[in-house]
């Protein structure tokens, strides 16, 4: 269980997070959705430690969590970052090494990147090019898989299915879901409203910082007031 | 001129170029993950020079044992300056600007330290190899030249295998192009950087004591990577392979122009070369382009 309790982030003068509290519990889909701007990053951000929280507290299991970024992932909450992220300059594998930087174990950093290339064999088939030479769906792969390297325990998703083709979208949310039945707890944070919520346990819907609607995923699905200002959908449920 | 006389002009200009690049990587390391130009690479080369000769005059006689003291107090002086003068505006997000300035600020301290300390004379390393030369076929070698050169080489080998083959060198490699990123996979990124300065320390060390030994020690021996720097830039800032070669081709034709055209002519000519060479690829031999510069 992840809790994110009364969060307030500034930017200098600009709160970005104005007191949002979540909770997300084990081996769920917790989704956050919202326009561009709203503060999904941000939040996903500040439990990484990539960004200074203003206040709040965010509790992992009964225990603050550490503020510094690695030491957050390396307590198992590993973030997907928006737009991938990958590494352009190192090869694929390396990449996935890289993933795995608080794996001692050769054996199980070996044993994860077969596991890694069973998931995606494109990616081994491409493990001596650059990272930077993949198209966008494979590099999305490869930020999975670098996130998967290190065996966490959380995934924080920003925006994993940003510019992809219609296709490898529902894919990557139908990995998702394979990941949650493997036992990984994931915080999904998506503009692709309908599809996030229509995989997700319980989902909050954020405003310029603010939480301003939560509920199961179904719920909010169903809501015309949401579906309306939030989903962009004038239509029924399909 | 003979022809192996030239050949052997060629072999001395390589291995001084072994040296200008152990400072072309030991200055692109830090502008790789950093992003600015850290001039004082020069400084610590200084330090490591002097460094050298007081050990190896005073307390460790021979080549390899202050050799490689010279080397570990070279890492520990990188370190030092990465703590003490670019982590605290590194940690305020402080533009480039203030990166270049303390590091130019770094170097002219260390100039004008050992200036007013000892910068009335000339300090000479011991020889440490008694027949300075050896014959090869006609060609007369130096001893102290093929010395550089090996060791320039196995320094930068040895760099390169750790940079591909260990954990550490992968995120080292990964924050160059992007230094924030890496500690989402749990990578500290203050121990990365200060891996890097204590790298940058490493190279400064063995290129001081190679400096020290080939000329004698001055104040003003780190203003010698400013050969290293326009390798550094002409390999291809970002590039340190292209950083290397650009050393080695560096040496390579300055001493052949001093052998055939004389030692005032040769600067000319080789900064007007650079420039020409800029012009047509502003990228450097291997390198991208950068916007961001100070
Ligand atoms: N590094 C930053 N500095 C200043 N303002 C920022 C920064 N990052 C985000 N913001 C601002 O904070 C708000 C929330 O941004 P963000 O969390 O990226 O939203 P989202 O991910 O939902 O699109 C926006 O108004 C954005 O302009
Ligand atoms: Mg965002």
């Amino acid at each position: 269980m992840l809790e994110v309790k009364n969060l307030i982030v500034k930017y200098g003068g600009i709160t970005a997070i104005q007191g949002i509290s979540l909770s997300i519990p084990r081996r769920q889909i917790v989704a956050m959705v919202g326009a561009n701007g709203a503060g999904k990053s941000t939040t996903i951000n500040a439990i990484s430690g990539m960004v200074r929280k203003t206040s709040g507290d965010i509790v992992y299991e009964g225990k603050s969590l550490p503020t510094r970024p690695h030491e957050v992932s390396r307590m198992g909450i590993v973030q997907v970052p928006e737009g991938r992220k990958i590494f352009p300059t190192i090869s694929v594998e390396e990449n996935l090494i890289l993933g795995a930087y608080v794996v001692k174990d050769p054996l199980v950093l070996k044993q994860n990147l077969e596991r890694v290339y069973s998931l995606f064999p494109v990616l081994k088939a491409r493990r001596r090019q650059g990272g930077g030479t993949l198209s966008g769906g494979e590099q999305q792969m490869l930020a999975f898989g670098r996130a998967l390297m290190s065996n966490p325990n959380i995934l924080l998703l920003d925006e994993p299915s940003l510019g992809l083709a219609p296709k490898l979208i529902i894919e990557i949310f139908q990995f998702i879901e394979k990941l949650k039945q493997e036992g990984l707890t994931i915080l999904l944070v998506e503009q692709n409203a309908t599809k996030a919520l229509s995989i997700a346990d319980y989902a909050y819907v954020l405003e310029t910082g603010r939480i301003v609607a939560e509920g199961s995923g179904k719920e909010l699905l169903a809501n015309p007031i949401i579906r309306k200002a939030y989903l962009g959908c004038l239509d029924d449920p399909e | 001129m003979s022809r192996d006389v030239i050949v052997q002009q060629i072999l001395n200009g390589i291995s001084l170029g072994g040296v200008y690049a152990l400072e072309a990587v030991g200055f692109g390391i830090v502008f790789n993950i950093l992003k600015f130009s850290n001039f004082s690479h020069g400084g610590v080369v200084t330090i490591c020079a002097y460094f050298g000769f007081f050990i190896s005059t005073r307390f460790i006689p021979s080549l390899w044992g202050s050799l490689a003291v010279t080397i570990l107090f070279g890492g520990v002086i990188g370190i030092l300056v990465e703590k003490l003068v670019f982590r605290p505006i590194r940690i305020q997000n402080k533009p480039l600007t203030y990166f270049f300035v303390n590091s130019i600020t770094v170097a002219m301290i260390v100039q004008q330290f050992f200036s007013a300390l000892w910068g009335s004379n000339y300090y000479p390393f011991p020889a440490f190899i008694k027949e300075t030369v050896f014959q090869l076929g006609k060609l007369v070698v130096s001893k102290s030249y093929l010395l550089m050169l090996s060791m320039s080489a196995a320094v930068l080998i040895a760099l390169s295998l750790f940079l591909r083959r260990t954990k550490t060198g992968i995120a080292i490699r990964a924050a160059s192009s992007d230094i924030h990123t890496p500690a989402l996979m749990g990578v500290n990124t203050d121990f990365i950087v200060s891996i890097t300065f204590c790298i940058a320390g490493i190279l400064a060390g063995v290129t001081g004591f190679f400096l020290g030994m080939t000329y004698t020690v001055t104040p003003f021996i780190g203003s010698m990577i400013l050969k290293g720097i326009i390798a550094s830039i002409i390999g291809g800032m970002g590039s340190l392979g292209g950083g290397v070669i650009a050393g080695v081709l560096l040496g390579a034709m300055e001493s052949l122009l001093i052998a055939e055209v004389g030692a005032s002519i040769t600067p000319i000519i080789i900064y007007f070369a650079i420039i020409i060479l800029l012009m047509v690829r502003p990228q450097g031999i291997a390198g991208k382009l950068y916007s961001v510069k100070a």
